[in-house]
């Protein structure tokens, strides 16, 4: 028995690695789901992984910062498997390194729209199911530079910072529907993404000095693994928790 | 398959409900638990509930407080199981409501002694076997009001306070032996010991407004279900979190 059997998830930037990693294991813990990213031949990928292992599973094209195409994704997800319990929001962009003075607006603006922007569209248009549902579980990824500074990234540690709030001010509204939102704040974690900014792991391992106590990094499983948690009733009372998934990197 | 199967864990005031509730579940998920409490005959109950459930579980007698006999009740665990895994350290001690001034030495003192010294002296004698085992996860349970200020609990805020920084400190000094530590902080979770000081659950809810926005108190399983996630492997790189579980308690 899956610890999400009967669930039916919609899981955005399942292309990726974080949320692919937690797409495979909503999916192997007995969740339907709903791999939604932006580029088509990776989401297919994820949707079909998880076909291959015998579990349920689709792929929807969808850019988050659109609210039309949300609410279609949605209901072809409704559609599809007659529900919606859990939401993992994803959808990231970080900008190229900047101090604030010197970065245009328009490179600000594209920042908040997917990272933050693109969340409450989602959650806009999930609420409406979950209430349906009777409940649901939101479960939206900040990143460690929600809590604490990194340089030369003032759109993306605002952004992830707004991610935060954005979880409470869900939590505290909806708690009446049976509705949680939390978040996840991951350290450094070993992505394509993150070795592509970087010459190696070790890199990037050596940059982060002594926050990385392990001297290495998080994999996507690891955050995949607290998604299920939150996703799961074993965390019936938890909404609005930050959940710093970085090993010990902020308690540093 | 149980998801602490092979662990060996420790648990303090496994005579009281939310401990007792996390022993129990660590025990159905496979764990082996010493079921540590001062009060014998609610100790002794929990550890015959989890033998009669089928699980594997022994009852110590012992004051936290008391180094000898912690470093006794963990060298009669490691001889019983052969290591130590896992430590869920809830003894607490609630002080009687009083402001600051009016508040006697001895109270504050005790009050450090049971919810802080006594967690620094398990923490002590446990980590040489964690660093026997490879690995370990220590559980400490603060509270809401080690987070934000209750009334006329100065001594209780300030002990649960420095229990999120004992469990960072922890953290960040062992992470390289692959040892965990975390938080819970509880929001007000329906428990006897909270009846004692309540004429009934509705009064509770109703003094907490709006702070409880689902309207309901947690209940100790859910404690234990969190207790659970931080101890197995699957929150491997989580560290140093402060894991509020208050159903939004704190997001308000």
């Amino acid at each position: 028995m899956g610890r999400l059997e009967g669930k039916v998830a919609f899981v955005t930037a399942s292309g990726g690695a974080i949320a692919g990693a937690t797409a495979r294991l909503f999916g192997a813990e007995g969740a339907a789901v709903c791999c939604v990213d932006i580029v088509e031949e990776n989401v297919n990928q994820t949707a079909a992984d998880i076909n291959a292992a015998g579990c349920k599973a689709f792929a929807l094209t969808c850019d988050v910062t659109n609210d039309d195409a949300v609410k279609a994704a949605v209901d072809k997800t409704v559609t599809e498997y007659g529900k919606l319990d859990v939401c993992f929001n994803a959808a990231a962009y970080s900008e190229k390194r900047h101090r604030l003075a010197d970065m245009p607006v328009d490179m600000w603006k594209s920042v908040i729209d997917v990272n933050l922007t693109g969340m409450f569209i989602v959650a806009r248009h999930v609420i409406p199911q979950m209430q349906a549902a009777g409940g649901g579980s939101i479960i939206n990824v900040s990143s460690i530079y929600g809590v604490v500074g990194a340089k030369e990234r003032p759109a993306y540690c605002a952004a992830k910072g707004g991610v935060r709030m954005l979880s409470k001010s869900i939590a505290v509204d909806y708690a009446v529907d049976n509705i949680r939102a939390n978040s996840i704040m991951p350290g450094p974690i070993e992505t394509p993404r993150l070795l592509a900014r970087n010459p190696s792991i070790e890199a990037i391992i050596e940059r982060h000095g002594p926050r990385l106590h392990q001297k290495r990094l998080g994999k996507p499983e690891e955050i995949a693994q607290t998604a299920l948690f939150l996703a799961s009733d074993d965390a019936s009372f938890t909404s609005g928790a930050d959940m710093v998934v970085d090993a010990a990197y902020t308690a540093f | 398959m149980g998801r602490l199967e092979e662990k060996v864990a420790f648990v303090t005031a496994a005579g009281g409900a939310i401990a007792g509730a996390t022993a129990r579940l660590f025990a159905a998920e496979g764990a082996a638990v010493a079921c540590v409490d001062i009060v014998e005959e609610n100790v002794k109950k929990t550890a015959s509930d989890i033998e009669a459930a089928g699980g594997k579980a022994i009852a110590i007698v012992c004051d936290v407080n008391d180094e000898e006999a912690v470093k006794a009740a963990i060298d009669q665990t490691v001889s019983a199981f052969g290591k130590l895994n896992v430590v869920f350290n809830a003894a607490a001690f609630t002080d009687p409501l009083l402001p600051l001034h009016e508040l006697d030495v001895d109270l504050w003192r005790k009050t450090f002694d049971v919810n802080i010294t006594g967690m620094f002296i398990v923490t002590k004698y446990a980590i040489p076997h964690m660093l026997n085992a490879g690995s370990g996860s220590f559980i400490n349970i603060s509270s809401i009001y080690g987070a934000r200020a209750a009334k006329k609990r100065p001594a209780y805020c300030s002990s649960k306070g420095a229990v999120r920084m004992l469990s960072k400190s922890v953290a960040v000094d062992y992470a390289e032996h692959n040892i965990r530590a975390n938080s819970i902080l509880p929001g007000p979770i329906e428990t006897p010991r909270l009846l004692v000081a309540n004429k009934n659950m509705d009064d509770v809810i109703n003094r907490h407004r709006p702070h409880l926005p689902a309207a309901r108190l947690g209940q100790p399983e859910e404690i234990a279900k969190t207790a659970v996630f931080l101890a197995s492997d699957e929150s491997s790189f989580m560290s140093g979190n402060d894991c509020f579980v208050d159903g939004a308690y704190n997001a308000i």
